[in-house]
């Protein structure tokens, strides 16, 4: 089931300042000693209640953050986020955020005009691709960001479990083409605090807590310290 | 490479956008720096009589220039800002945000270039041989633009005050770049001072060539190399050291 490691922290940190005053302010760390892999092919959750530092994580597995504290080693090219938010611009058209975030996420410009028009069905925008993207709806903005996300298939697709955005019938559509992707060889990292989808479809599972990583491995295992912990809070 | 592709295929693609928004659209870019110049004009050239028969021609070569460094410096030091949203959701270098407002700005200024060389021409400034350094002169003003305006986009999202201190730092080096008046009849001591100010170079070599028919001063044009060449670097060592830091201040 799983292969070789994509993707390693070594006991990594990061921390924020937060100022106090002109010189001083005091450094405090979002996540610290956090160690685990990522193996190819896998799909592995990640648990942890609010604020242990999940998010912190994700921005140092798509890179956006550089650890200031123990490493990361990327055995593959590309980790994206799978979101609804690419960080699209308002006063561009979505055919042209398309374009921009399809490159940012590591396709050749030529690459994503050859997707567009799977893009563009997919995200059922129809002519509206071509309108400023400040002129869309919430479920349309969602849409485009799947729909670009998917079709840039990088190496590690990242989850962050809200997905419950758009219509509900695209919400079918998006949990079953990313359950498609989970079940296929793609490697899947899904954050997350729902336990019963971890159960259902994760192979592993690293428990976070206070930026820390607390236990990994076995679901079961896992899920059951987790438990034991989440009764005592 | 890939990332050179992201910062042509953006600059087109927010120079449409731009276009596609207003109601006469691009027209916008020969309008306002005609709007803009026009203002300068009727202070210093009719209403403060100024400068005599030839000073329109004379403002026109300092203003245009002008218009490309300090607003390009204006937008672009709020860079890293701007794409906040951008970089929080994915990985870029940073060292792209200011460069693509760089462009964009250098897009316009090549747009209006040529209205002033008519204007100059109908004018009775014939174009000449000289007018063949005029591509040298673009190339270095871009290089100090992008310079001076990478630096302070690396510098402005970790010391906010200095957006105040640009925005200021602009207003006084217009007057202090010779854009209004010749600073070849300051004293010598001034001149010398006022000389170490790149674009006050740069103004000049452009009046030389447009104006009075001369080369640029050689001298003049590697100092302004040397000084964006020194400036990039810093930007550069600024932007890569703390590439994957920026998204934590904003």
């Amino acid at each position: 089931m799983t292969g070789r490691t994509l993707l390693e922290l070594d006991n990594v940190g990061i921390r924020y300042r937060k100022k106090i005053s002109l010189f001083s302010g005091e450094w405090h760390w979002a996540i610290r000693n956090m160690t685990f892999d990522i193996r190819a092919g896998e799909t592995l959750g990640v648990i942890g209640h609010n604020g242990a530092g999940k998010s912190t994580l994700l921005k140092v597995l798509t890179g956006i953050l550089a650890p200031d504290e123990g490493q990361v080693v990327r055995h593959c090219d590309s980790a994206s986020l799978l979101t609804v938010n690419l960080g699209f611009m308002p006063h561009l058209s979505g055919r042209d955020n398309a374009i921009l975030s399809g490159m940012l996420m590591g396709l050749s410009r030529q690459d994503v005009k050859e997707k567009l028009d799977g893009i563009i069905e997919f995200s059922e925008l129809g002519d509206s691709i071509d309108e400023p993207f400040r002129t869309y709806s919430s479920g349309m903005k969602a849409r485009l960001g799947f729909g670009v996300a998917f079709a840039a298939d990088p190496d590690i697709i990242l989850v962050d479990e809200v997905l419950g955005v758009g219509d509900r019938d695209f919400r079918i559509k998006s949990t079953a083409a990313m359950k498609e992707k989970i079940n296929s060889d793609k490697t899947v990292v899904l954050v997350s605090h729902n336990e019963t989808m971890v159960r259902e479809i994760c192979d592993r599972l690293v428990w976070i807590e206070n930026g820390t990583t607390m236990a990994q491995g076995d679901v079961e295992d896992v899920l059951g310290q987790y438990a034991e912990a989440s009764g005592k809070r | 490479m890939k990332y050179l592709d992201i910062i042509l295929f953006k600059t087109w693609a927010d120079l449409r956008a731009e276009a596609s928004r207003a109601y006469i659209g691009f027209l916008w870019w020969f309008l306002e720096p005609i709007l803009y110049m026009g203002a300068f004009y009727l202070l210093f050239g009719l209403g403060l009589r100024m400068g005599g028969d030839g000073f329109v021609y004379f403002l026109l070569c300092g203003l245009i220039p002008w218009k490309w460094f300090s607003s390009t410096i204006a937008n672009g030091s709020r860079a890293i800002e701007a794409g906040a949203g951008m970089i929080q959701q994915v990985y870029l270098p940073k060292i792209v945000l200011p460069t693509i407002i760089v462009a964009i700005n250098s897009v316009k200024f090549l747009m209006i270039l040529p209205i002033l060389l008519l204007f100059l021409w109908f004018s009775g400034y014939v174009a000449n041989q000289v007018w063949l350094a005029l591509p040298l002169l673009f190339v270095l003003q871009f290089l100090l633009v992008w310079s001076l305006t990478s630096f302070c986009a690396a510098l402005v999202p970790y010391v906010q005050d200095l957006r105040y201190v640009i925005e200021n730092g602009l207003l006084m080096l217009m007057f202090l770049s010779g854009v209004f008046f010749d600073l070849d009849k300051l004293s010598p001591l001034m001149k010398s001072v006022l000389y170490l100010n790149p674009m006050a170079l740069l103004i000049e070599n452009y009046r030389e060539v447009l104006l009075e028919g001369h080369w640029p001063n050689t001298s003049e044009l590697i100092y302004v190399f040397a000084f964006s060449l020194m400036f990039g670097l810093m930007a550069t060592w600024c932007l890569t050291r703390f590439d994957r830091r920026y998204p934590k201040v904003l």
